[in-house]
């Protein structure tokens, strides 16, 4: 009887966890998304791919309506205390996430940032560090320089840190707090 | 009339009225009642185990005394003549397209939408056969009840009957 967008369905949720699982071994290759949210943020494809009732979410700038909280079925937490974080990109951070302790270094935040664009912009990252055979180039557009400040502050005393999505309307990337960030 | 009679049951009793009746009726029927309407999911519809936890007497720790279906829909419909409602059900049953169907009966129940007097009409249905089979319970309950009071009697000629052997 129903029709569920198909961001929905584990077909789609599974294809698109492969995605972030080679995002997240290939730093700073793009990566598309197979299927788009009929209706709603393009995050939503990341969001429903990873979180469940188990997990803490803070939308910080509000970038989801509350009918995609229901749907996701996920807690609300405050930014300090959320597993998932997601965030307008080209706004400065003004909070620490959650950067894990030294016993349990999982418990740490994942930040999902959306930015205009991926693959052009301003912003012209060299990515090095495990998972990338000698360098990567990234270049994206509407991202704060602060985010990549503030990281390196984040990722300092690993293995404590924090891993980031980036993600436009049509692709997605990783940097995992492994990856060594050099602003060009 | 039959406004009235819809006042009368409380809406947390129309999933466990409807559920009473035959699921495939329930389901040609808002199969049919819906094909021209547009239903929007307000929450994943998913179906799973449920698990009844429970305290022992005892040390007052929890335990898990069993695992039981459970499907659950919260959904919203726009009528063809752009009528909107939203209903939901938590059914102990692992049929999604059951709750579902609920679901969708709750909405036309409480919006009043085209052809809730019909889901009405199956909702006294409903209420009638949750009735007969309670009232089945409570005499079966009833058939099982130990009368104690009987041992009284017994238990002097019993005692008498003992003495007599030794």
């Amino acid at each position: 009887m129903l029709n569920l967008d198909p961001i929905w369905m584990p077909d789609a949720q599974q294809i698109h966890f492969r995605l972030l699982l080679d995002a997240m071994a290939r730093p700073g290759k793009c990566h598309s998304l197979t299927i788009a949210p009929e209706e709603g943020p393009a995050v939503l494809t990341v969001l429903a791919t990873l979180l469940d009732a188990e997990v803490l979410l803070a939308d910080p700038h509000t970038l989801l309506r509350s009918d995609d909280w229901h749907m996701l079925q996920v807690a609300s937490a405050v930014v300090e205390q959320a597993d998932y974080v997601i965030c307008d990109g080209s706004r400065a951070p003004n909070f620490t996430p959650k950067l894990g302790t030294l016993p349990s270094p999982e418990q740490s935040a994942t930040l999902i940032l959306v930015v205009d664009e991926l693959g052009q912009g301003d912003a012209s990252l060299r990515l090095t560090g495990p998972g990338i055979a000698d360098t990567e180039s990234l270049l994206i557009k509407g991202l704060d320089k602060q985010w990549l400040e503030m990281r390196e502050d984040w990722v300092c005393s690993f293995p404590l840190g924090v891993d980031l999505i980036l993600l436009d309307g049509r692709q997605i990337t990783a940097l995992p707090r492994t990856t060594k960030v050099e602003m060009l | 009339m039959t406004e009235m009679k819809i006042m009368m049951i409380d809406r947390t009793l129309w999933v466990s009225a409807l559920k009473a009746l035959p699921i495939e009726q329930l389901l040609s029927f808002t199969t049919e009642l819906s094909k021209d309407w547009a239903i929007r999911s307000k929450s994943i519809p998913q179906s799973g185990l449920g698990m009844l936890r429970l305290n022992d007497s005892a040390f007052e720790e929890a335990f898990y005394l069993g695992e039981f279906p459970l499907a659950s829909a919260w959904l919203e419909i726009e009528t063809s003549d752009g009528l909107i409602a939203e209903g939901a059900a938590q059914v102990m049953d692992d049929r999604i397209e059951a709750a579902e169907a609920l679901a969708l009966c709750d909405a036309v129940l409480s919006a009043q939408l085209p052809g809730w007097e019909q889901l009405n009409k199956m909702l006294d249905q409903g209420m009638e056969i949750r009735e007969s089979a309670s009232q089945n319970r409570k005499h079966m309950l009833a058939s099982t009840k130990v009368d104690f009071s009987l041992l009284d009697e017994v238990a002097p000629d019993a005692m008498e009957g003992k003495n007599a052997e030794s």
